[in-house]
């Protein structure tokens, strides 16, 4: 029978103090304090104007050349790939061998096809990152969302968490499988003031390179300025709260397999809440705990003084 | 077992040997007190080990092959599932089963319930091998298994609710660990350990329920990383991690009872009188816990639907799947549960528990595997991923029983010598 | 005797400045070979003449204001209805080859007038303007019905003899 005397209650609170403190240490709640992050101030963005990509897959070649991709399946002036499906009807989607696609969308009345350029938007506040717990994620000053394959695990939450389904995972390497995705360029060209090779490829002029608070600006003077030729939407201005690669469109973006539903907020306020309460729960259940310990246990410790006196 | 006990068997519970000074050496309590012949013997007469023995052949090679060949050979993860049953079954079913651990320290070390000592080490076992085995599903669905420490000592990522995951579950895996040491140390014959471990119980109790709190509603929390991926009526913004660490408490609990019945059955010779005889009564007062677990948990799914307005999914195919669950995995253990209390049925109980063991099965799977991406097609795990985890799963039941057969778990240490 | 060597040199060139003048500006039979942004494919051949009388000799349909004529684009007008002839009215003289670098960037940034802004760069221009009349006209629309592709075109897209070897698809789902 353990007695409750100062000294055992000191030591066990002591040793159940330092376990929670470890674990308190570690699991600190990381959100700024108040707003929403919105991006570095002069992050860099990419305009994406869909009414002009003619669907010439120049970018994915460009993307695979500028970094290092193996050999596509098929060449990049085939263009049966769009016709390629993938489990449950989808198009294509980013892969371990390309961090860019570009789809294609027949739609209704329009007169030509519309052509979809597919890779990581580099959210300002993106939910690879926060869901990463080695810190492989990095955003840059310069707008690029950068990861480090030397820590990655490969517990592969990005990818759940990812609400653009972005991050592929080398799953055919048994000795270094790692998360793939598209880096903006970052360590070969916009660490250095480049645009990324897809931009620079592009033969239509898709894609504009340039600070992402004027892109905005650009893209509804282009809105306004053309009236009726755009869906009155920048899409990615304030999805999850806000990505560095935009779209416009002269077609709604719900048709063109672009996820409409996502709101403002950035994926981690949806896990502030909890990661709100691990201090709370550290600091007060102790003393709660406790408190029911020495409350429920009175009648015995009652007990024992008695047959003691 | 059981011919060898109708032969005069007796299982080992004391240091000495009885009617002898001789202590039992360590390979006789490896070898339960029997000779080589006599142990490897019986374990060919148990016909359990035969299937055991079907299971390790076919999938100890596949096993080792998905670390030749990779993930990609081994499972239908793809890129836009990325997890499978390794982490659906071996991580978010097995751990919510394992909060026994916590549960029985709770009511015995911290409310003073010392009824339910006889099955409390019962619990702290089920805890400890649980979330040990989990840490084995998740090495082998890891990319790199091999760098697991790497969100402990390389590169820390804070604010990710796997991280503290990661260390919730290394810090209460040491809990329980530390909390089995008394068991270990009566079989072993130490002093001291025995003595520093209950001199600092309570501590330990009290982070093991701090920790179980956290990393139980962690795991759901994970899924608010992906709100638009899982199903509406299994995702709650606002409550997951309510939902996650409700259900854990009668899931533990509830898988207490399973194990504990599974042990009156099949290792009668190792439970002592002191087990056998309360096991009714205690499995009765584990179901009045269950019950209010699972009453309040019904309610605060409820509550879930009520505050995002979710009633019109009901009506789909989804929403049958959803009351389904409900039905089948909450409301049915809870009316057999209370049932059994207000009849004093301990059977009746043993049955809820294992329907409520199904539904919390049911609904980790649905949460993380069957409504996940229900936007897009349904993933069906390879048939490699269902033996591979069938494999660990059986490596947890065969350490389980031998662990089981030897330490002081289902029996009491009877000390030096009778 | 003639003249003197410098008054012939200025009789000579008060000539060719009045031969536009006095001669037709279609017949010149000028093809212009625009291979400044050759590298993945040949430069093209372009047939100037073919397409001035395409144009029925409307300029601006082409060169915007630059070739002295008013522009189609009304946003335009306010500013360019009268706007003389430039100093040359190619393209490349006002679509540069590098857009982003960062010293376009730059000048971008100071520049608030819109279209100053989103002025494509060379390859975009060519292409958004070529192609984009072409596909109403019924013109060539193919990359190659332009320009051939070089072997290091065929290298970049994995094309032609650098095509990957079928049945060797790899890579995961």
């Amino acid at each position: 029978m353990k007695k409750l005397n100062r000294r055992n209650f000191i030591k066990g609170s002591l040793a159940g103090g330092i376990a929670a403190a470890a674990a308190a240490g570690k699991a600190k709640n990381a959100s700024a304090a108040g707003g929403d992050f919105g991006g570095y101030p002069d992050s860099m963005g990419v305009l994406v104007d869909m009414t002009k990509c003619v669907g010439c897959r120049t970018c994915e070649a460009a993307c695979n050349k500028e970094q290092g991709l193996p050999e596509p399946d098929k060449p990049f002036d085939d263009y049966s790939v769009f016709d390629e499906h993938r489990h449950g009807g989808l198009p294509r989607r980013t892969t371990e061998k390309a961090y860019t696609v570009v789809n294609r969308y027949n739609v209704e009345g329009r007169e030509h096809p519309l052509f979809r350029k597919i890779q990581c938007n580099h959210c300002n506040e993106p939910a690879c990152l926060t869901s990463c717990f080695v810190n492989a994620y990095t955003k840059t000053p310069e707008g690029a969302v950068i990861y480090n394959p030397k820590v990655c695990v490969g517990c592969r939450t990005c990818m759940i968490a990812c609400p653009f389904y972005i991050p592929a995972y080398s799953y055919s390497s048994a000795i270094n499988p790692v998360v793939k995705k598209c880096i903006m360029c970052y360590d070969t060209r916009l660490k250095f003031g480049r645009p990324p090779a897809c931009v620079e490829s592009c033969p239509q002029g898709v894609m504009t390179f340039g600070k992402r608070k004027d892109l905005i600006t650009l893209a509804h003077e282009k809105i306004e300025g053309n009236p009726g030729k755009y869906v009155d939407h920048l899409y990615g201005e304030h999805e999850v709260g806000g990505t560095s690669w935009m779209y416009l469109s002269d077609v709604p973006f719900e048709e063109i397999g672009f996820d409409t539903h996502l709101g403002k907020d950035p994926i981690i306020s949806y896990v502030k809440d909890f990661l709100a309460i691990v201090p709370m729960v550290l600091c007060i259940w102790p003393a709660l705990f406790t408190g029911f310990h020495l409350l429920s246990t009175r009648k015995q410790a009652n007990k024992e003084e008695s047959t003691k006196a | 077992m059981n011919k060898l006990l109708a032969e005069g068997f007796q299982p080992i519970d004391t240091l000495i040997k009885p009617n002898t000074n001789n202590p039992w050496s360590w390979k006789d309590k490896l070898l339960l007190g029997l000779t080589p012949q006599e142990y490897t013997k019986q374990l060919f007469r148990n016909p359990f080990n035969w299937i055991l023995a079907i299971i390790y052949a076919v999938g100890i090679p596949i096993l080792v092959g998905r670390f030749i060949f990779g993930l990609g050979w081994a499972t239908h993860s793809s890129y836009d599932y990325p997890w499978g049953l390794f982490l659906g079954w071996g991580l978010f079913v097995m751990v919510p089963l394992s909060a026994s651990g916590f549960m029985m320290g709770t009511t015995v070390e911290l409310f003073g319930r010392k009824d339910f000592k006889p099955i409390e080490r019962l619990g702290l076992l089920n805890g400890l091998l649980g979330y040990f085995f989990a840490v084995v599903f998740l090495q082998v669905d890891l990319g790199q298994p091999w760098r697991l420490v790497y969100p402990m000592f390389v590169s820390l990522g804070p604010a990710a609710v796997l991280f503290l995951v990661a260390w919730h579950v290394a810090t209460y895996l040491s809990v329980q660990i530390a909390e089995l040491v008394p068991a270990t140390s009566e079989l072993m014959g130490w002093v001291k350990p025995k003595k520093f471990i209950k001199s600092i119980v309570l501590g330990l109790t009290i982070a093991g329920i701090i920790l179980s709190t956290l990393h139980q509603g962690a795991l759901g929390a994970l899924f608010t990383y992906a709100p638009g991926k899982v199903h509406p009526l299994w995702f709650s913004a606002a409550f997951q991690w309510f939902h996650f660490f409700c259900s854990s408490i009668f899931g533990g609990l509830s898988m207490l009872i399973v194990v504990s019945t599974l042990s009156k059955w099949f290792l009668q010779w190792r439970c002592d009188a002191n087990f056998t005889k309360n096991l009714d009564k205690i499995t009765l007062g584990i179901a009045k816990g269950c019950s209010l677990a699972l009453i309040t948990y019904l309610v605060i799914k409820l509550v879930a639907l009520a505050h995002d307005n979710e009633w019109g999914y009901l009506l789909s195919g989804w929403g049958q799947l959803y009351l389904f669950e409900i039905t089948a995995g909450s409301i049915l253990p809870l009316v057999f549960f209370t049932m059994a209390i207000r009849t004093n049925r301990a059977g009746l109980a043993r049955f809820a528990a294992f329907v409520a063991v199904f539904g919390i099965a049911l609904n980790r799977l649905n949460t993380a595997l069957i409504t996940f991406n229900w936007h897009l097609y349904q993933e069906i795990p390879h048939w490699r991923e269902v033996i591979i985890a069938l494999t660990v799963y059986a490596t947890y039941i065969v350490v389980y029983r031998a662990v089981l057969y030897r330490l002081p778990i289902l029996y009491t240490w009877q000390g030096d010598s009778k | 005797m003639g003249l003197k060597t410098g008054k012939q040199i200025g009789l000579a060139a008060l000539i060719a400045m009045a031969a536009p003048l006095v001669l037709p500006v279609s017949g010149n039979g000028e093809v212009f070979e625009l291979s400044s942004l050759a590298s993945l494919y040949e430069g093209v051949s372009f047939d100037h003449d073919m397409h001035i009388e395409a144009v029925e000799d409307n300029c601006s349909l082409c060169h915007h204001h630059t070739a002295g004529t008013p522009p189609e684009n009304q946003t335009c007008i306010p500013c360019h209805k009268d706007s003389p002839e430039a100093d040359s009215p190619a393209c490349s003289s006002c679509h540069v080859i590098e857009p982003f670098s960062s010293a376009n960037l730059s000048i971008s940034e100071e520049n608030s007038l819109l279209h100053h802004k989103v002025k494509p760069g060379l390859k975009a221009a060519f292409h958004q303007n070529c192609m984009g009349c072409h596909q109403e006209t019924g013109g060539p629309v193919g990359c190659q019905d332009c320009h051939a592709m070089t072997e290091k075109g065929e290298k970049f897209f994995n094309t032609g003899q650098y095509a990957p070897k079928p049945g060797k698809e790899t890579g995961h789902h």
